[in-house]
């Protein structure tokens, strides 16, 4: 093949690569400019925000925003007007309906005649039970049972009591010796019971009438969630460790469905629809030194989706679908303030940062707008997050792959240009009979020096083989430089079929080669 | 943080041996053309000679020349696997402005960047492997060799042989290998890199081999008598000499042999000195040896022309 079209051959393959390539990331939509942005709507100062949630707690169908710190539970409306505010004594609160009316009430467990039970039902505070025989408020639930809904209390020794809805106690346990840390309901064959995890690594699970379903004992954890990812009926139970052990367990069986070390604390654990698809759920987890993971479970098992990281400790995720592409994404806030968007692959988008640490982001509908509301040690602020893209920027691919693919044609038509380099073996040969004849006798003559320097022990076998090859190959070619010239000769040399060395005629086995050969 | 700057440090080292690689390329000053041992390496031509004089010379020449038009050919190239570097930053800095805009970007233009670069690279090491090492001064010696002699030949007859600048120190021009007591491998080459013969025009037949021959000592694993620690010694160019073979089948018709003093063994002619001299049978033998790794082609023919003061003409 001429070697003038061999650099175009090699060219267009390398082009096809090349634009397959930029097509497939064009058209599958991976290649995307993307910019999230966030603007401050308004902000209130609410130090240290404990716990943080928009929800419609005064019942007319508005979103109001409901938190609580260390000492104080308030409700504001869109603008921060005060709807509701009241002082606890550390207090913990949960949301949830306990009257029946339709609509969420605040569910405060604090410090006041003795542990006590507050519901605050559409602004109105009623306490529904005191002198608990429980300690310090740690967590606190409704749970909706099947046999009714329960308020469960846990405190900061480990110690777990169940209250109906109108404040009797209903059952009491112990879930190890130290503080609650985790509390959430799961489902067991579609029936509702209650995950309760302590400080300690036991982690356990109470049906309705306060019996043992399970219990399991691990590392010391900091987080306990329970979510029905695969929607069948059992919840998965995910706890993360202070040493990194991340685990989902069956909560029909405790069994241990995933674990994976992440080499930090977990600190937040949370769901998050990022891949927009139903039929797996997403769980992104944060570390205490700023990592961050994205699992995405199957029914079965779990598997990573990505790993990021901040420069701080995860204090919260949340999860929002800000450029409406049916995907959430996930709005993580650390404890240096920085706050940022991970999207579906991991791309880390920053928002504004924030003067002191976040500790609580939530999403929701404030008004006519959907807002992220974050709050940090010291205010608590509405922000009104944008998206935007460049837009044609997926045909970029395409535009690259046309700009490479025109630079290796070029290269091709310049390499095909330059002559090729000549061969290093020159024969200066005349064409007279005597000319020839002469060089005959002097090839011999040389082939026989070879031979005796070879007997001589003066050349290695490497060596005359190599110069021996050269001369019969000279030798070769005066042949075949007499028959071109018409004058005969009686030819004495035959190349091997094998490697193409010239070999004398008669032998029977190739020198350079070691092929045998029959003529 | 560490990790960046570290990444960064070698992105910047790599940056820098490539810019350095197509900048050479570019001024067409990448080829090193020096072994291992430093000394100069020429093309690696081989010269079937079976020729008249002035026919081998045109041909030399000529094959020269073809040579020279192959490297023109791709010298004024050699700027545009540079340019092709820089349309790969600028296809990069796309991405780089994109980023400091806001936008968090696919690394397309920093991937097409890359390819550009890889296909800079493609284009500059084909441009440098049509580059040719320079000529030997051999290749020229030898041309000005049969020119001198051109008009000493026997008229109609051609000069017979070979010219093997493929190298000194091939594989397949090893000699000898000797082992010492510390099993050190030292080799000793052998390469007959001039091969002539001549009818000449007073009935003489001349036949002239130059033969260069080296020793190198191979590379070898020492243990270190502090460390303990196995190092790897570097081959070692152990010294070169030059032979030159002459032999002269005198016409008795035209000539004597009449050994003189200037010319005997042991005695120094040019760079050579006269190792055996033979003049029995009627036939001149000569075996000298230069110590020098180089002898000019003034010196064998200076050498030739001595070695006839030993042939006295008869009386016509």
């Amino acid at each position: 093949m001429s070697r003038k079209i061999i650099p175009f051959i090699v060219a267009f393959v390398l082009i096809c690569l090349v634009m397959v390539v930029a097509g497939v990331f064009s058209f599958s939509g991976l290649a995307a400019a993307e910019k999230f942005n966030s603007s401050v709507v308004a902000s209130q100062s609410f130090p240290t925000a404990e716990s943080m949630k928009i929800i419609d707690v005064t019942g007319d169908g508005q979103d109001d925003l409901f938190i609580q710190n260390n000492s104080f539970v308030a409700v504001y409306d869109p603008n921060f007007n005060i709807l509701f505010s009241n002082s606890f004594s550390t207090p913990k609160t949960t949301l949830g309906d306990a009257d029946g009316d339709g609509v969420e009430d605040i569910i405060v467990f604090h410090n006041a005649t003795g542990m006590s039970v507050d519901v605050i039902s559409r602004g109105n505070q009623t306490n529904i039970a005191q002198l608990l025989n429980i300690g310090s408020p740690s967590r606190v639930a409704l749970i909706r049972f099947p046999t009714g809904p329960q308020i469960v209390l846990g405190d900061s020794s480990g110690r777990v009591l169940a209250l109906s809805t109108d404040g009797t106690v209903l059952w009491e346990s112990n879930v190890g010796s130290a503080e609650i840390r985790g509390m959430d309901d799961a489902r067991i064959g579609g029936q509702i019971h209650v995950a309760i995890a302590s400080n300690d690594g036991t982690v356990k699970v109470f049906a309705s009438d306060g019996s043992n379903v399970w219990t399991v004992n691990q590392e010391q954890l900091r987080r306990m969630r329970a979510f029905d990812l695969n929607a069948d009926g059992n919840s998965e139970v995910i706890t993360g460790g202070e040493y990194g052990a991340f685990k989902i367990y069956n909560a029909a069986d405790g069994q241990v469905i995933f674990e994976k070390s992440l080499g930090q604390a977990v600190s937040e654990v949370r769901e998050v629809e990022l891949n927009g698809e139903p039929s797996s759920r997403e769980i992104v987890a944060g570390g205490k030194d700023g990592g961050i993971w994205a699992f995405s479970f199957n029914g079965t098992t779990a598997t990573q989706m990505w790993t990021g990281s901040l420069s701080d400790k995860v204090t919260e995720i949340a999860g929002l679908d800000i450029n409406e592409d049916g995907k959430q994404e996930a709005v993580i806030g650390d404890d240096a303030g920085k706050v940022a968007i991970f999207t579906e692959n991991g791309t880390r988008n920053n928002l504004p940062d924030h003067s002191s640490g976040i500790t609580r982001i939530d999403i929701g509908k404030l008004g006519n707008e959907r807002y992220v509301v974050v709050a940090d040690y010291n205010e608590v602020q509405t922000n009104k997050v944008t998206f935007s893209s460049i837009p044609g920027f997926q045909y970029t691919p395409l535009v690259v792959g046309v700009i490479v693919s025109a630079v290796i044609l070029i290269i091709a038509g310049i390499l095909a240009s330059i002559p090729p380099k000549p061969e290093m073996k020159l024969s200066l040969q005349d064409k007279s009979r005597e000319s020839l004849e002469a060089q005959r006798r002097m090839l011999k003559e040389h082939i026989a020096d070879v031979e005796r320097l070879r007997k001589a022990g003066e050349m290695s076998n490497e060596a005359y083989l190599s110069r021996l090859k050269r001369l019969r190959g000279d030798l070769a070619e005066n042949e075949a430089a007499f028959k071109t010239a018409g004058f005969p000769i009686k030819t004495e040399t035959f190349a091997c079929p094998n490697c193409g060395g010239t070999l004398e005629l008669g032998m029977d086995k190739c020198e350079y080669c070691g092929q045998v050969i029959l003529s | 943080m560490e990790g960046f700057i570290c990444g960064s440090v070698i992105a910047g080292i790599v940056f820098l041996v490539f810019f350095f690689y197509l900048l050479n390329t570019a001024r067409k000053k990448g080829n090193v053309d020096k072994n291992q041992f430093g000394k100069k390496e020429f093309a690696p031509v081989y010269v079937s000679i079976a020729d008249r004089p002035d026919s081998i010379i045109r041909g030399m020449n000529k094959f020269v020349a073809e040579a020279q038009k192959t490297e023109t050919a791709g010298d004024k190239w050699r700027w545009i696997p540079m340019l092709i570097f820089f349309a790969g930053i600028g296809l990069a800095l796309v991405d780089v402005f994109i980023f400091i805009i806001g936008y968090s970007s696919s690394f397309v233009f920093i991937a097409g960047g890359f390819l550009l670069w890889i296909a800079a690279f493609i284009m500059a090491r084909n441009l440098r492997r049509s580059d040719l090492m320079d000529f030997s001064p051999r290749y020229n010696g030898t041309k000005e060799i049969l020119h001198t002699l051109r008009d000493d030949l026997k008229p109609g007859s051609t000069f017979l042989g070979h010219l093997d600048l493929t190298g000194a120190m091939l594989q397949t021009k090893v000699a000898r290998e000797t082992q010492d007591a510390q099993k050190r491998t030292t080799q000793l080459f052998n390469d007959p890199w001039l091969s002539l013969k001549a009818k000449l025009y007073d009935g003489n037949v001349l036949r002239v081999t130059a033969v260069q021959k080296t020793k190198k000592r191979k590379s070898y694993w020492k243990r270190s008598r502090i460390s303990g620690k196995n190092k790897l010694k570097p081959e070692k160019f152990k010294g070169s000499q030059q032979e030159l073979k002459v032999r002269i089948v005198v016409n008795p018709e035209a000539y004597k042999i009449k050994p003189n003093n200037q010319f005997s063994q042991g005695k120094d002619v040019g760079k050579y000195k006269i190792e055996q001299l033979n003049t029995e049978g009627g036939m001149i033998n000569i075996l000298a040896v230069s110590p020098f790794e180089e002898v000019e082609h003034d010196h064998i023919l200076g050498f030739l022309k001595t070695a006839y003061s030993l042939l006295e003409r008869k009386a016509a």
